[in-house]
């Protein structure tokens, strides 16, 4: 038994190091901070890790990179603002296989927003953000123990798809403090897959190429080399096809939600069946198809405008109802107004 | 000849390079691969960084371990590369706008930090890749495609930003003066900390046709008869304009 007393920031940089962190690099920016200042500390002890504070995100998703082409695990964290500054670099970690993993722990925006409240409104960004199409790996924890559990889980996951893997936060969670058995998570670290920079003769680049060379003109050569990174990252994405359900045949309306507004959600007690996805992207079409079955209504509760609730029309191909939670403001009491409203709730 | 002598250097299974016939660049990475050499820098030892241009292919060039990143972030991705693995040579070469302009804000920085890295700088006053615009190193009154009435800015001084660190390593030659190009990179390879050189280049394709140049080798000409060596730097004293030299401190 190892149980201590921890935030969900302080979590994540314990489960980094757990998991064989060896670079961070980062900028500060509210409700992050802690998981660099954290990590800030490390190298006085341990001299195999390095940590820069960098001038921006940029800087710092590009350096993890090059840190991690070079051999090392990286990663680093960030909230919306930081994340929007570095979607051209995970383009370039998805184009040249570079395994790292992105904390955005969310707020609320557009824009600064609301700095200190939290939010899940980069949900779509952490899919969608940086052009062009590309498949990401994200996942999703509801509590301090799963902050831990899922940030190794995604040091292991990226190395395993050689593929940059988000831990997509919220600033509830970030600063939430439980209780947690930190033996009790035993989830062994992957080693590096990659060999070392500086013995080879290799080229990594952000242009489409084929061993090595870039090949720029050829669209046969793209689709065949597209279908096999999605069809790579898919393989260990299904490895890690993690959720949460609880089923009820009484009940005709299954609630979906995500991360630290599933716990609060869960409240609304056993008139429901419910459904969380914690291995947010890719979506688990299949799993969210087999816990739709038989029910009616399905309602997705979240904090943002509805994201991830188009998704799930998408994958059922049917109607849901969204219930925002936005402005940062997770109560149960505005979420059952918000469900009157709109007629799915059971009292 | 120096295909032989420098095939650990360059990938020349690649060549052609993409570069348009006549273009510096060519000049430039020869000269970087024999300082190299005579350095005893290889792919045992050292990785070469670019960011996104004509300059930015010259990673993909070398036959080493290298990474062809974005554009303006080739200084914050090798400074990643270096702080994982200090034992390696890390080398940056870039164009003047991937490494003034767009990635101008990680310059000021790493340079700042002292990041142990070995920057070099094509300075060809031009954006060669998307077709000429203007860069941070355009002259004042230099008219590019996004400058119809000519550049109205003085360009960006390296120099001065270099040397406004407490520590600094800042070198301009050109790709006409091959002797001195090579002494100045062996010598930033040798010195310890950031380094930066300039190399003034030109792009007869996409700028000195329109500035009425006809060939290369007139451009050339310009960059010799423009520039001159400085061998005899006072501490402290600045290099001017059509000065080619070392300063460190
Ligand atoms: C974020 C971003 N903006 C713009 C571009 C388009 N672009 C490619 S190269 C380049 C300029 C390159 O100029 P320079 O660094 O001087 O290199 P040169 O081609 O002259 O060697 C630009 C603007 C890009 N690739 N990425
Ligand atoms: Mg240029």
């Amino acid at each position: 038994m190892d149980t201590r007393f921890l935030q969900g920031n302080e979590a994540v940089a314990l489960a980094a190091l757990q998991a064989g962190i060896q670079f961070y690099a980062g900028y500060p920016i509210t409700p992050a901070t802690e998981i660099m200042e954290l990590l800030a500390e490390e190298p006085a002890r341990n001299p195999r890790f390095a940590y820069l504070h960098f001038e921006d995100e940029i800087a710092s998703i590009n350096a993890i990179v090059g840190a991690s082409l070079a051999g090392a695990k990286a990663m680093t964290a960030t909230s919306g603002p930081g994340f929007s500054l570095m979607q051209e670099g995970i383009g370039l970690a998805h184009m040249t296989r570079a395994p790292i993993v992105i904390v955005d722990v969310q707020r609320v925006g557009p824009s600064t927003g609301m700095p200190t409240l939290p939010s899940q409104g980069d949900v779509m960004q952490a899919r969608y953000g940086s052009h062009g199409d590309f498949y990401p790996i994200a996942f999703s924890p509801n509590s301090v123990e799963e902050a831990y559990a899922q940030t190794i889980i995604s040091f292991n996951a990226a190395e395993e798809s050689l593929s940059p893997v988000v831990l997509l936060m919220d600033g509830y969670i970030g600063h939430l403090y439980e209780a947690i058995d930190l033996d009790a998570v035993n989830i062994p670290p992957v080693p590096r897959s990659r060999p070392p920079f500086g013995q080879g003769r290799r080229h990594f680049t952000g242009l489409l190429s084929r061993d090595d060379v870039p090949d720029t003109k050829d669209s046969a050569y793209y689709r065949e080399w597209y279908a096999g990174y999605k069809k790579e990252i898919q393989i260990v994405a299904d490895k890690y096809a993690l959720f949460e359900t609880v089923p009820n045949d009484k009940s005709n309306t299954i609630i979906i939600s995500y991360g630290i507004t599933s716990r609060i959600v869960r409240e609304l007690g056993d008139a429901y069946a419910y459904f969380r996805p914690i291995r947010i992207w890719p979506s688990l079409d299949r799993e969210i198809i087999e816990a739709c079955q038989g029910h009616k209504k399905v309602v997705v509760i979240e904090m943002n405008d509805g994201q991830y609730g188009g998704e799930i029309e998408r994958i059922l191909k049917r109607e849901s109802v969204s219930i925002p939670v936005i402005g940062g403001d997770l109560s149960l009491s505005q979420i059952v107004a918000t469900m009157r409203e709109k007629k799915v709730y059971k009292a | 000849m120096y295909q032989e002598e420098l095939k650990e250097y360059l990938r020349f299974s690649r060549w052609p390079t993409m570069w348009c016939p006549g273009c510096g660049l060519g000049i430039m990475q020869r000269v970087i691969a024999e300082a190299m050499k005579e350095s005893n820098l290889d792919h045992t030892n050292t990785t070469i960084i670019s960011g996104i241009g004509c300059t930015g292919r010259t990673a993909g060039y070398f036959n080493f371990d290298s990474i062809h990143g974005l554009h303006g972030r080739a200084v914050c991705l090798a400074e990643g590369v270096k702080a994982v693995r200090p034992d390696l040579n890390v080398v940056v070469v870039s164009g003047d706008g991937d490494i003034f302009g767009i990635g101008g804000n990680h310059l000021l920085h790493s340079s700042r930090r002292n990041a142990n890295l070995k920057v070099i700088v094509n300075v060809n006053d031009i954006y060669g890749l998307t077709g000429g615009q203007m860069s941070p190193c355009t002259p004042k009154g230099v008219k590019t495609v996004t400058s119809p009435q000519g550049s109205p800015y003085d360009p960006f001084n390296a120099q001065g930003l270099i040397t406004s660190n407490a520590h600094y390593f800042y070198a301009r030659s050109s790709v006409w003066h091959q002797p001195h190009l090579k002494k100045c990179i062996k010598e930033m390879m040798s010195w310890h900390g950031f380094a930066l050189l300039e190399v003034r280049d030109y792009c007869i394709e996409n700028n000195g046709r329109r500035l009425g140049f006809k060939n290369p080798h007139e451009m050339l000409m310009q960059i010799k008869e423009t520039y001159k060596i400085k061998s005899d730097l006072q501490p402290g004293q600045q290099l001017a304009q059509n000065e080619l030299g070392i300063m460190t401190r």
